[in-house]
Order: C-alpha cells, then sequence, then structure tokens
C-alpha cells in the first residue's frame, strides 16, 4: 500500500504539465519573422525538451520564408526525427499516462507531421535533391495515415501530389500512382468536408506547369480542451483575411490557386486515439475523487466537535482525495504548431523561360485582394527544369528555387 | 500513513529530478540508442566495409596484368526510399573505406562539379601561364563508375509499423555499358507506437 501511493504520487508529480510555447503570433502575422524566429531559436536553446520538435518545426519554417534553406532544411529535419519517432520510454508513457498528457514530448498531429514533410520536401528541392523531398513526402504520407479513424488515413492530396512531381523531377518511378492516388485523396477530402472545388484543375493535369506556386494561406487550427475537465481535445478555425490567392506574370492573370490541403479539415478528422479513453477516465476519477473528499471534508468539520477522532480520520482521508483529485491531470495536451496556414494551395502556369515579374494577390472572402499582402517578386524560370516558389499570406519576400 | 508515504514519493522524485543527465562518447558501430526507423550511424559504416571488400573479392577493380590501374569515380546515389537520408555521407564513406582497402593500385577520380570548376580553373591558369607548371597530362577519364539506389517498403498497421531498407551499389564499365557490379546491403526495423501517441 505504502509502495503503491508513493509510486502514484511521484508519478502524478513527475507527469508535470509543459505548456505551449508562447511563440509570438501576431509578429508572424504581422511579416516580423526575425521575432518569431529569434524566439523560437532560443526556446531551441534553452526551452523544455518536450517541446523541441515544435520549436524546431517554427524555426525551420521561418528560414524558409527568409530564404535561407539550409537553415531551414536542419531545424525540419531535426524536427522530423522526433516527430517520427515511435519509441517511448517506459517512465514518460506512464508520467503521461498517470500525470499530465502534456508532459510527453511533442510529436505533434498527424496534420502536423503532414506539413512538417510538406517543408522538408521544399527544403530539399532547393537543394536540388527532389529524390530526397520525396522521401520526406512518403514519410508525410505515412505519417498522415496515423488518424485513428481509417477512412481518413490517405486524404492528403497536397502531399501525393507533390511525391509525383517529385518523382517526375529525379527520373523515378511511380510518378503516375502518386497522381491517382492525390485524386483520391482529394475526392474523398471535398465529399467529406474539405475545402476546394470537386473539379481539380491542378490534380487534372498533375504533371503541367514549369511555374509552381506553393500558397500557404491564412492562419491553421487553433487546438484547445473542451470538457468538464478539459479532456477532450478540440480544433477550431482562426480568422484570418485571406481564403485564397490569385497571380499574375508580366501582368498576365495566370489564374486563381487551387487548395490541395485543408489543414482545418486534416486536424479535425484526425479521430480517437487512446489517450483519449484514458484522459475521459482520469477526468471521471478526478472529478469522484474531488466530490468524494469535499463531502468528507464536510463531514469532518461537522463531527468536529462531536466525535473528534472520526473528524480527523475523515479530514485526513478527504483532504487526501482532494489532493489526489487535484495531482490528477485529466487535461488533453493542447500544444500545437500554431504558424500553420489554414490552407496550402497551389497555382501552376507554363511560362517561357528568363526572368519575369509576378505579383500574388491574396483575397479575402469576398475577392478583394488584400494589399497588404500582396507580393511582388521577380522569378527566372529555367530552360529546362521547373521553377518552385512558397509563398505565404505574409508581407516579408519568399524565396526562390530553381 | 498517507502522508508519510506521499513524503517518501515526493523525496524519491526529488531524487529522480536530480539525476544527472549524459553526453557519453559511444561507439559508432553500435546499435544506435536513439531509436527510430532508417540507416544508422552503425548501418553506414558496415555497408561501406561490406561494399569494399566485396568489390574487393570481386577483383574487377584490380590492376591489369600490366600494371595498368583501373579508374573510376563515385556518382550519384538515388534515394527512393522513405527516409530522408544524407546522401554524402553514405558516399563519402564508401569511398573511404575503398581507399583504405585499394590506396593507390586504383584511380579514384573527383568528378563532383566542384572538383571539375577546380580543374577548369587551374588548367586555364596554366596555359595563360599565370601559374607554374603545364598540362603535360590530359584530364583522366574513367573507366567505371559506382552509383547506388536507397529503397524501402513500409508497412505500417495500428500500433506497429516495419521499414525494410535496401541499398544497391552497382559498377558500372563506362566503354560498354555493362553492369560488371552489384551488392545489396539489407536492414529491417520494426516499431511499435506508444499508447500516449495513439
Amino acid at each position: 500500500m505504502r509502495r503503491a501511493s508513493t509510486t502514484l504520487a511521484a508519478a502524478l508529480l513527475a507527469g508535470c504539465a509543459v505548456p505551449q510555447p508562447k511563440i509570438p503570433v501576431d509578429s508572424y502575422l504581422g511579416g516580423d519573422l526575425a521575432v518569431v524566429r529569434s524566439y523560437a531559436e532560443q526556446q531551441v536553446l534553452d526551452g523544455a525538451p518536450e517541446n523541441l520538435a515544435l520549436v524546431l518545426n517554427v524555426q525551420g519554417q521561418c528560414d524558409l520564408y527568409l530564404g535561407d534553406e539550409d537553415a531551414a532544411r536542419r531545424s525540419l529535419l531535426r524536427a522530423a526525427q522526433i516527430m517520427g519517432t515511435w519509441a517511448t520510454s517506459g517512465g514518460e508513457a506512464t508520467a503521461a499516462v498517470i500525470g499530465s498528457e502534456s508532459s510527453k514530448t511533442y510529436k505533434g498531429d498527424p496534420y502536423e507531421k503532414a506539413m512538417n514533410a510538406f517543408y522538408l520536401a521544399y527544403a530539399y528541392l532547393a537543394k536540388g535533391e527532389p529524390d530526397n523531398a520525396r522521401a520526406a513526402l512518403k514519410r508525410g504520407i505515412l505519417m498522415d495515415a496515423e488518424v485513428g479513424d481509417e477512412k481518413y488515413q490517405a486524404d492528403n492530396a497536397l502531399l501525393f501530389w507533390m511525391a509525383g512531381r517529385m518523382t517526375q523531377l529525379y527520373g523515378g518511378s511511380g510518378a503516375a500512382q502518386f497522381f491517382d492516388e492525390a485524386r483520391e485523396a482529394h475526392r474523398f477530402a471535398v465529399e467529406h468536408g474539405s475545402r476546394g472545388a470537386p473539379d481539380n484543375v491542378i490534380l487534372e493535369a498533375p504533371e503541367r506547369g514549369n511555374l509552381v506556386l506553393l500558397l500557404p494561406v491564412g492562419l491553421g487550427p487553433a487546438k484547445f480542451g473542451d470538457g468538464a475537465e478539459s479532456e477532450l481535445a478540440r480544433f477550431r478555425a482562426q480568422p484570418h483575411p485571406a481564403v485564397a490567392a490569385q497571380a499574375s506574370l508580366d501582368g498576365v492573370n495566370i489564374g486563381p490557386s487551387t487548395i490541395l490541403s485543408d489543414l482545418v479539415y486534416q486536424a479535425k478528422t484526425r479521430g480517437g486515439t487512446a489517450m483519449e479513453g484514458i484522459r475521459a477516465g482520469k477526468a471521471v476519477f478526478k472529478s469522484a475523487s474531488r466530490a468524494a473528499g469535499v463531502v468528507l471534508l464536510d463531514q469532518a468539520v461537522r463531527n468536529s466537535r462531536r466525535d473528534r477522532e472520526k473528524a480527523q480520520a475523515q479530514a485526513v482521508v478527504g483532504g487526501a482525495l482532494v489532493l489526489i483529485s487535484a495531482l490528477t491531470a485529466a487535461a488533453a495536451d493542447v500544444r500545437y504548431w500554431p504558424t500553420l496556414p489554414a490552407t496550402v494551395q497551389v497555382l501552376v502556369a507554363d511560362v517561357s523561360p528568363g526572368r519575369h515579374d509576378l505579383v500574388v494577390d491574396f483575397v479575402d472572402g469576398s475577392g478583394a485582394a488584400l494589399p497588404g499582402i500582396q507580393r511582388r517578386l521577380t522569378v527566372d524560370v529555367p530552360a529546362t527544369g521547373e521553377a518552385w516558389l512558397l509563398v505565404p499570406s505574409l508581407p516579408p519576400p519568399s524565396p526562390v528555387i530553381e | 500513513m498517507f502522508l508519510r508515504s506521499f513524503a517518501v514519493g515526493l523525496l524519491g522524485l526529488l531524487l529522480t529530478a536530480c539525476g544527472s543527465t549524459r553526453d557519453t562518447r559511444v561507439d559508432p558501430d553500435a546499435a544506435d540508442s536513439v531509436t527510430g526507423t532508417g540507416l544508422q550511424s552503425m548501418d553506414i559504416r558496415t555497408m561501406a566495409q561490406r561494399f569494399s571488400a566485396s568489390l574487393q573479392s570481386d577483383n574487377i577493380l584490380s590492376p591489369g596484368k600490366e600494371g595498368a590501374r583501373v579508374s573510376f569515380y563515385v556518382t550519384e546515389l538515388r534515394n527512393d526510399s522513405s527516409d530522408v537520408i544524407d546522401k554524402e555521407l553514405i558516399l563519402s564513406n564508401l569511398q573511404t573505406e575503398l581507399f583504405r582497402s585499394y590506396g593507390r593500385r586504383v584511380r579514384f577520380l573527383d568528378r563532383s562539379p566542384e572538383a571539375n570548376e577546380l580543374v577548369d580553373a587551374e588548367r586555364r591558369m596554366k596555359d595563360r601561364g599565370q601559374v607554374s607548371g603545364t598540362n603535360d597530362r590530359p584530364v583522366a577519364g574513367s573507366d567505371f563508375a559506382l552509383k547506388g539506389t536507397i529503397k524501402s517498403r513500409d508497412r505500417q498497421a495500428g500500433r506497429l509499423r516495419s521499414s525494410y531498407i535496401v541499398v544497391t551499389i552497382q559498377l558500372v564499365d563506362l566503354v560498354t555499358g555493362e553492369l560488371v557490379f552489384l551488392d545489396n546491403y539489407e536492414m529491417k526495423t520494426e516499431s511499435e507506437k506508444s499508447v500516449i501517441n495513439r
């Protein structure tokens, strides 16, 4: 009995919650990426080691948008290794089950792993290694398939489509299969509530275009705790004016963007997890032990004059129950990657080789351009090969890859 | 009784929290304690040694009867797997291992873009008399090229995942196009997902 209670107390305390790092999202949305990057870098060095993958992702994402693809690749790869490792120590598992779930190492939800793969693939493409870019995407497809609900396990068209394009770029085999899977993933996702048109112009001609714009648009879903004890992990969409993009090249309209990944849909369809059941049980235990403890304490007060010995026993047991209730952390782990976009959209064009002036306008729900985040870029399209650009709906300039 | 147990538990926790972490030098041939699927340092070293030994036993790179040295260069390693890999690490390890085995008995050529640029620049300067020396020898041609692929088969179901990786190296005769040597290195890992990540 003594050993059991000792172990329980130690585990409860060992499983202390690791809070979400305070990423300056407002600075991110304002285009002050250096501030966000600096915060993330500091957190990598001094922050909670359990949050390392999260802050590495933010750092890598900022590096990409700032045009430092080498630094981005290093950060995103480190994050990918953490997020992709299934092994967990017994101590960490015990602490997360008995104590707070957010004491565990952040490995992200499947949609976050998929986005790590997306950014990592772009960084490898920038390095001139489309085969490693495809490897990252294939790993992302596998990790996206980790959702609890089997029917949503292969519905990220973006990863399949990019894997097909990377395969073509390095002359590998299987591009057609990736494109088929991208079409199937898109069809399924749209049927089940994802944003995007059923007829997807990108996937109808997946090989088209020697100029490819990857457009992370808006702000991604926020994760929060719901239920009496915050034991339910939920996602909500976050407001952002940009919902789509359109572009012109040398003054000629090259069309609107097409949604290939809806992160809000991806997050909300992750399905149930084994930890949800555990948290639900902990929530019931927490409520019940608190109620019983309060009742016993109340009775202890009432009995304090009539039967001192009984009151003392009730106070000790009641106090212990209240303490155990207080130490039982039933709250869901709600750490999430807060700088992700709401959607990733794509725009492709067949253009003549050489230097071009590109203007990308992000538009709101009514189709009106948002001048504050208009992007004016110069792009060099090679005579052979393709030019890929990553242009987020943020103010600062973005990198160009050839 | 409970309070006493609680105090003991708290003491245990404090002792745990005060436990030291480690920075330890480990054998690169030892299995990785930082787990995960994919090639580990042990695999990269083992495959370099195995490929080198295999090439040596095949005698394909050995000097001819007149003592003419065979020349070759290491070209691309193509990654078809689902594991992002530093290809240069694998190739440079293999090249070093081959160099250790063959030494000066084989002509190792560097055909990387950086080496080509260096050679071109040096030859231009010599031609112009900007530096000492003459271009009295042609740039070395190659008899063979060594290339490779990394492929994987990944399976995932429920809480289990397996990854089977095959690294293949091939030696191509650059005159005939004949594949004169081929060898595989295979490894497989299995992972089980913890309940806290399910």
